[in-house]
């Protein structure tokens, strides 16, 4: 069975339609990359898979949860599913380590002892070990990215979904976070949903290649496939202007 | 000149000082309960509750839009007619009190959304249910940045106390009407003495609302 499934998924801002007829399959284990032009709503597609989004109509079931039924709980998905944002949204008033520790302790009801080694490997894993106990506001932008993924696997999630989480960073951190992306992406057996515009990153490491455009899901294929021999003719286009620079 | 200081004499100083202490009873009971009331109120608004939300809404504006004069007012003479009989200091204290957790109430629910969205959605995927979410992460951050329109507010209060006279309230300002109703000449070393009391108390109160605004690390998002 699918870890997460689209089928005939819409979502409506008021009168705009932010995504249209989604039919989407995203097996265990594999590393889907998100791709397309501003606007095409990816970033909104992945909100909805861990419910910062609503959809109108069709169903999205993740993990086993058809979460479009109303009776769904969001608190016990979120669980399993992680999140790292474009802007880190690292807990301002805690510390690093504090930042790492709080949902497993208050959420998972960790021992105290165990959530600590388990924050401190995860630091360790993201190279920030003397960062502990600094805060968000002491940190650059790469190093709060990796705090905020580090964050996110301390809850031990099925599914981390990424929304363009080098996007706001200066080039010289980008590599750093990418290689903590890759490393997840290869060690373990996460299920990884990332809206990027990295192509460098998306061709080591993806399985599979999602391109939107306004709205909807214009192509879908395995990653060699979609970057050697792009089908839809909008998305050539797309990879002819990205992969030019 | 000499006459100026005549006023000051120790019944005369004395007399100011009780005021003040009726002065700072007042506000420290009204202060303490408005806050903590006003807090309830302000995050309930913010919650967006059904019905009980907008009801809230609609008590709050009506508050805030009124004189608290006249609050002081009727609770004293009002009341009664409802059946409601309080003496003057707890009049005072009652008006004070619903007066102030209106004006907080909107303090602490604009304190609530000036925290950046981000927080709130990033503790929400890390897994926090709401109430952990606005206790953990929201509130704390909130309360820091409303630091100076509290301490303001908490200023407002204490001037304020100063209408209750209007019911006989023994406090700074009406003590220091009975000495100069005495004699006129008194009235503006009396003006002067209770000016630098509320000045005293008011600064300190700002002094220790800057100490809580300053850390090491702004500990708010931006």
């Amino acid at each position: 069975m699918a870890m997460i499934e689209f089928k005939n998924v819409e979502k409506y801002y008021g009168d705009f339609h932010a995504l249209k007829n989604i039919n989407l399959e995203i097996e265990e284990g594999k590393t889907v990359v998100l791709i397309g032009p501003s606007g095409s709503g990816k970033s909104t597609l992945i909100r909805t898979i861990n419910g910062l989004e609503q959809i109108q109509a069709g169903d999205l079931t993740v993990y086993g949860e058809n979460i479009a039924k109303k009776k769904s709980d969001m608190n016990i998905l979120r669980k399993n599913v992680g999140m790292v944002f474009q802007h880190f949204n690292l807990y301002a008033n805690k510390t690093v380590l504090e930042n790492i520790m709080l949902a497993p302790r208050i959420v998972l009801k960790r021992d105290e002892k165990e959530n600590r080694e388990i924050a401190e490997k995860l630091l360790e894993m993201v190279g920030l070990s003397d960062k502990g106990n600094s805060y968000p506001d002491m940190l650059s932008g790469g190093q709060e990215q990796r705090v905020a993924i580090a964050r996110s696997l301390a809850m031990k999630p099925k599914v981390l979904l990424f929304d363009e989480p080098t996007s706001a960073l200066d080039p010289e951190m980008i590599g750093d976070v990418l290689e903590v992306m890759k490393k997840i992406a290869r060690d373990s057996d996460m299920t990884m949903v990332v809206v990027t515009h990295e192509m460098g990153f998306a061709k080591q490491v993806a399985d599979q290649v999602i391109f939107m455009a306004e709205g909807a899901i214009i192509e879908k294929s395995p990653a060699k496939e979609f970057f050697e021999n792009p089908k839809e003719e909008r998305a050539k286009q797309f990879l002819s202007q990205v992969l030019n620079h | 000149m000499q006459n100026f200081f005549n006023a000051y004499t120790s019944i005369n100083l004395i007399f100011l000082l009780k005021g003040l202490w009726i002065t700072i009873e007042v506000s420290l009971i009204s202060g303490a309960l408005s806050f903590i009331i006003g807090s309830i109120l302000g995050v309930i608004r913010y919650a967006k509750f059904p019905v009980i939300s907008m009801l809230i809404g609609f008590v709050i504006d009506i508050l805030r839009n009124l004189p608290l004069l006249l609050i002081i007012f009727f609770t004293y003479f009002g009341l009664p007619n409802f059946g409601v009989r309080l003496n003057i200091m707890t009049s005072a204290i009652a008006a004070l009190t619903v007066f102030e957790a209106a004006m907080f109430a909107e303090i602490v629910r604009s304190g609530i959304v000036s925290v950046p969205r981000g927080q709130s959605e990033g503790a929400r995927a890390n897994g926090l249910t709401g109430i952990q979410t606005m206790w953990y992460i929201v509130l704390p951050q909130a309360y820091k940045r409303m630091i100076p329109p509290l301490v303001s507010q908490l200023i407002s209060l204490i001037k304020d106390t100063s209408l209750a006279t209007i019911i006989v309230l023994p406090e700074l300002t009406y003590h220091a009407q009975i000495i100069y109703g005495q004699n006129n000449s008194y009235i503006i070393p009396m003006f002067l003495a209770i000016a630098v009391m509320y000045f005293i108390v008011n600064y300190c109160l700002s002094l220790i609302g800057s100490w809580f605004g300053r850390r090491r690390h702004s500990q708010t998002a931006h």
